[in-house]
């Protein structure tokens, strides 16, 4: 397996060479066939830049969207098990003790829909045939692929798979092939590997992206659910924040457990 | 005269009616949003890592004891983009600074977290804050 670097060394030369190609297309008095379809490329939408999240809503729930009520969304009995058992650090049920949040007992991936509820910023490189999402929080990274379907029987993974195509203005992202391991937000909701996401992406203005999300997933909710995030661009240059289980146990054992009992007078 | 070191803790700054919106990856449940305290000491140390940053403060209560508190603050990422760097914060400075404590009276509060921090004076200089 590819180490993180070396993937996102292949990624920025993918983008590089992108970026040649398109440079050429207004340099060369002869385009070559291929460079003859650079403007094609010019015209998709241009989500160049890294967002930060405004808001940073802790639930993808519509109707609630801070998580205050937390058995709004349509819960299956499979999915309502698993959300009364979570003890998420966010919504009606916050708490400081004995949390089982994957992500900050075990620094697992949040998935691709909690990612967006973070503070930390996302990038898009737009390329020939697949758009990279690049994400601060924990380094991670997915492709989106243009030019391919689904494979038929793709296999359960942190990050899913994910095929896109430009609808005019907005990029809408189709991801499948999801584990359950992970929470769709910061409240605790659960999905199963059945989920099927849709994100539209979408630029309102020059600064402003917005992102809107489909949760069809029949095994942990009795219908389809869509929430909105609306992002800015940011002008602080992509850094990348890992998580380190034992940075996380150090300050769970110096700040979170202090805070969680009854001191001594 | 009474020196920076020996100014106690106080509670300067009592309730405020309007908890300044911030949060961090565990979330805030353990702290008391409601209330900002203003805190008057030493630093110790200053440990600038992930998850948070934290600061080390020696402040003495109101009976004359040294504390130690533990400020919490945003990653080291998001710090940066507060304008704090590695170096904001040393040893030996005093410092004037605001947090919400910690609900079950524990030394340890929350001063910042993603785009919003709560005051700090350092040596008389204030730091950047949103």
């Amino acid at each position: 397996m590819l180490c993180y670097t070396t993937r996102l060394l292949i990624i920025l030369a993918a983008a590089s060479v992108f970026s040649s190609v398109s440079h050429a297309q207004t340099v060369a008095p002869t385009p070559s066939a291929k460079e003859q379809a650079a403007p094609k490329v010019a015209r998709l939408p241009d989500f160049s830049g890294s967002w930060a999240v405004v808001g940073g809503s802790p639930s993808w729930d519509p109707s609630d969207p801070r998580g205050a009520k937390p058995d709004e969304l349509p819960m299956t009995p499979w999915a309502l098990e698993r959300f009364k058992a979570a003890r998420p650090p966010f919504g009606a049920k916050a708490t400081f003790e004995a949390v089982n949040d994957p992500v900050q007992k075990y620094c697992d991936p949040p998935g691709i829909t909690r990612l967006y509820a973070y503070p930390w910023q996302f990038a898009l490189i737009q390329a020939p045939g697949v758009v990279y999402m690049l994400y601060e929080f924990t380094g991670l990274w997915r492709p989106i692929w243009l030019d391919r379907e689904h494979p038929k029987s793709p296999d359960s993974t942190w990050m899913g798979d994910s095929i896109g195509r430009y609808e005019g203005d907005t990029l809408v992202v189709d991801t499948i092939g999801l584990n359950d391991k992970t929470w769709i937000d910061q409240v605790g909701h659960p999905h199963s590997d059945a989920l099927h996401l849709i994100e539209r992406l979408r630029r309102v203005d020059q600064d402003t992206l917005e992102v809107t999300v489909t949760f069809d997933d029949p095994k942990a909710y009795t219908k389809p659910f869509t929430g909105q995030r609306v992002f800015k661009r940011s002008s602080s240059p992509m850094e990348v924040t890992l998580c380190s289980l034992s940075e996380m146990q150090s300050f769970d054992d110096e700040v979170m457990k202090s805070t969680t009992v009854i001191p001594k007078k | 005269m009474k020196s920076k070191r020996s100014i106690a803790f106080c509670f300067a700054a009592g309730l405020l009616l309007v908890a300044i919106p911030i949060s961090a990856h565990h979330g805030t449940s353990g702290y008391d949003m409601e209330k900002v305290i203003t805190l008057n000491g030493t630093v110790t140390s200053f440990n600038w890592s992930n998850p948070h940053c934290l600061i080390h403060i020696d402040v003495k209560d109101s009976k004359g004891d040294m504390k130690d508190w533990i400020l919490e603050l945003a990653a080291p990422t998001l710090m940066t983009r507060n304008g704090w760097t590695k170096d904001s914060l040393k040893p030996g400075d005093e410092v004037v600074a605001e947090t919400h404590p910690a609900k079950n009276g524990a030394t340890t509060g929350l001063s910042g977290a993603s785009t919003s921090l709560l005051k700090f004076v350092v040596n008389g200089h204030a730091l950047p804050f949103h």
